[in-house]
């Protein structure tokens, strides 16, 4: 007999409580931007400065098998391995253009496809919250990230120890695997509320896309312009990368980059975020609302 | 009683949708009648949580609408009105994905939505991504992740509205083969008059944000009024018009019939009274079964 001549048919399981509901929300994001057309192709492009920084360390404990690439001066001094290594590898202009062509990927359509899909009453016809809501969405941003940030991170720095074969630069530096970690966190936040923020005030995926992309680029040539004319490095506060390269700078223990205290860099990218929070919190709903 | 309302107003900034309405929602199937704008969708919404009222008090099997919504979530099923979906996703994972969200494991979803699927007859289409689907699968597609995690209330939100009629039959029929459970109890939205009159026991009838009616449809039609057709020769203008004054009111219908809507009080001998005072031959007299368009026009008239 077909299900259709037997009618409706109860279902004999339990519905669970789970502590975190927003699980299948991460899932199902990270499953929809691995079938997006070329994502594969330009998440592997973005690995290739952590592949590129995990072989200098590996020449670096090599350094009389590799003498030839260590004669220049500069290559000498890129490799050695200490805070300001790992600086370069999460402030550098490639990683950092990188992320922001992954969150136009993977974060865009985020919000923006269920506002236009009306699909937040289907969300939120289920037992889940508006936190769990974001933070499903989120952590969609948080595992590309991750792997882009954290996760190269701690390897490297297991990979110095594996490969120096002791704990010297373990107890050198003992406080650089809470900055990675540190840093990573907050790169990491800052760009799901800026992502999430974005996806939030359009529904079309596209405008939401150039929006990402076009805000970063933008308010770092605005920096460049408006530098230029006043001579003012105070105008690097306006600028997104600026800001995230002054702040990976005092979490790496590094000379500033800018002359201005890293302190409003943070104030800046904090207010970015609790105006994230204040939009999100505003625009998300089971239903619209028109008051 | 699956749910009750007590004094629930709620206002989108200066229109007051719902005003003080009451209400208890009886097992079964129940209908949520009304005109465009009286309110039915911001009823379904609070009922759901998604929106809190500005004033009054409710519980949905027995859980309280302010406090407890995603206790209500678990057990409730919600087809909304308008068309959505989630891009890129094909109608089986879609439907799964929203049963993992109401809490099922994810292979027990998965089997699960695929009988659903079967169930609304979409099995054919089940691997097509949804924003393919026509109309009416998305539709069907609603029903089953309303569905899929076996929901001891289901609310459906003008579940018909852009069907064609076999596919409106369908989908009605679907319904009523859900609400036949004794254990499921379904909340049809609509302003389509026939769906609710084929499809459910209760009514409810919300007009301008005021609950104007509610009981079962037989109840309704026994207690609002009686219904006469009647065809008449000579001349009926003062006949009419008096009827009128008595307190009837009175249509024109096809083929020369005249319905006649007669207060409860008041016997059906005055009828004939009156055309033998205005001198006018009644050739036709049934009493006739109110329809639920006739109760719906009362409802909605009368206030």
């Amino acid at each position: 007999m077909s299900i259709k001549q037997k009618g409706y048919t109860h279902w004999d399981g339990e519905l669970k409580t789970t502590k975190y509901p927003w699980t299948p929300i991460t899932k199902n994001g990270i499953k929809l931007a691995f079938k997006k057309k070329f994502f594969k192709f330009t998440f592997f492009l973005t690995l290739i400065p952590a592949i590129v920084f995990l072989v200098g360390i590996y020449i670096s404990e090599r350094l009389e098998d590799f003498a030839f690439l260590t004669s220049d001066m500069e290559a000498a001094s890129f490799l050695k391995i200490n805070p300001g290594y790992f600086h370069s590898y999460f402030t550098n202009d490639f990683l950092l253009f990188m992320i922001v062509v992954i969150l136009v990927f993977c974060g865009a359509g985020l919000i923006s496809d269920d506002l236009r899909y009306n699909s937040l009453q289907l969300y939120f016809s289920r037992p889940i919250k508006k936190k769990d809501y974001f933070l499903g969405k989120a952590s969609v941003i948080g595992f590309f990230l991750f792997i882009l940030t954290l996760i190269p991170g701690i390897i490297f720095f297991l990979m110095k120890l594996l490969f120096s074969g002791n704990l010297k630069f373990a107890f050198d530096y003992p406080w650089l695997i809470v900055s990675v970690i540190g840093y990573s966190f907050f790169i990491t936040g800052f760009f799901a509320f800026y992502t999430l923020f974005i996806s939030s005030v359009n529904n079309n995926r596209r405008y939401v896309s150039v929006l990402i992309f076009g805000i970063y680029l933008f308010s770092d040539i605005l920096y460049g312009i408006l530098n230029g004319i006043f001579k003012s490095e105070y105008f690097s506060l306006l600028s997104i990368k600026a800001n995230i390269k002054q702040v990976g700078a005092a979490f790496f223990g590094q000379n500033l980059p800018y002359g201005v205290s890293w302190v409003y860099s943070l104030l800046v990218l904090l207010i970015l975020c609790v105006l994230a929070v204040f939009v999100l919190n505003k625009k998300i709903r089971g239903v619209e609302v028109a008051k | 009683m699956i749910a009750e309302v007590k004094n629930l107003s709620y206002s989108y900034g200066k229109i007051l949708a719902l005003n003080n309405v009451d209400m208890e929602l009886p097992d079964g199937s129940i209908g949520l009648l009304g005109p465009n704008g009286a309110g039915k969708s911001t009823l379904i919404r609070i009922l759901l949580g998604f929106l809190s009222p500005d004033k009054g008090s409710g519980q949905v099997l027995g859980y309280d609408i302010k406090n407890q919504q995603t206790e209500i979530r678990k057990c409730v099923g919600y087809m909304p009105e308008d068309d959505c979906f989630i891009p890129g996703m094909d109608g089986v994972t879609f439907t799964s994905f929203l049963g993992e969200l109401s809490g099922m494991p994810k292979q027990e979803a998965m089997k699960r939505a695929h009988e659903v699927l079967f169930y609304v007859g979409l099995e054919e289409s089940r691997y097509r991504k949804v924003e393919t689907y026509s109309s009416g699968m998305k539709q069907r597609l609603k029903l089953a992740q309303a569905i899929v995690h076996d929901p001891k209330l289901i609310f459906l939100d003008e579940p018909t509205s852009g069907l064609d009629p076999s596919g409106r039959k369908e989908i009605l029929e679907l319904i009523m083969d859900i609400s036949s459970k004794k254990d499921i109890h379904v909340l049809i939205s609509s302003h389509i008059l026939p769906d609710i009159e084929s499809a459910c026991s209760h009514v409810m009838i919300l007009s301008e944000g005021k609950m104007v009616s509610q009981g079962s449809i037989s109840e309704l039609r026994q207690i609002n009024y009686s219904l006469y057709e009647i065809r008449t020769y000579g001349d009926e203008k003062e006949f009419l018009k008096k009827l009128e004054k008595m307190g009837c009111r009175v249509e024109r219908a096809e083929d020369k019939i005249i319905k006649i809507y007669m207060p409860p009080d008041k016997d059906h001998l005055e009828i004939f009274k009156l055309a033998v005072e205005e001198n006018v031959q009644i050739r036709h007299f049934v009493k006739s079964q109110t329809s639920l368009e006739d109760l719906f026009a009362k409802a909605v008239g009368a206030e």
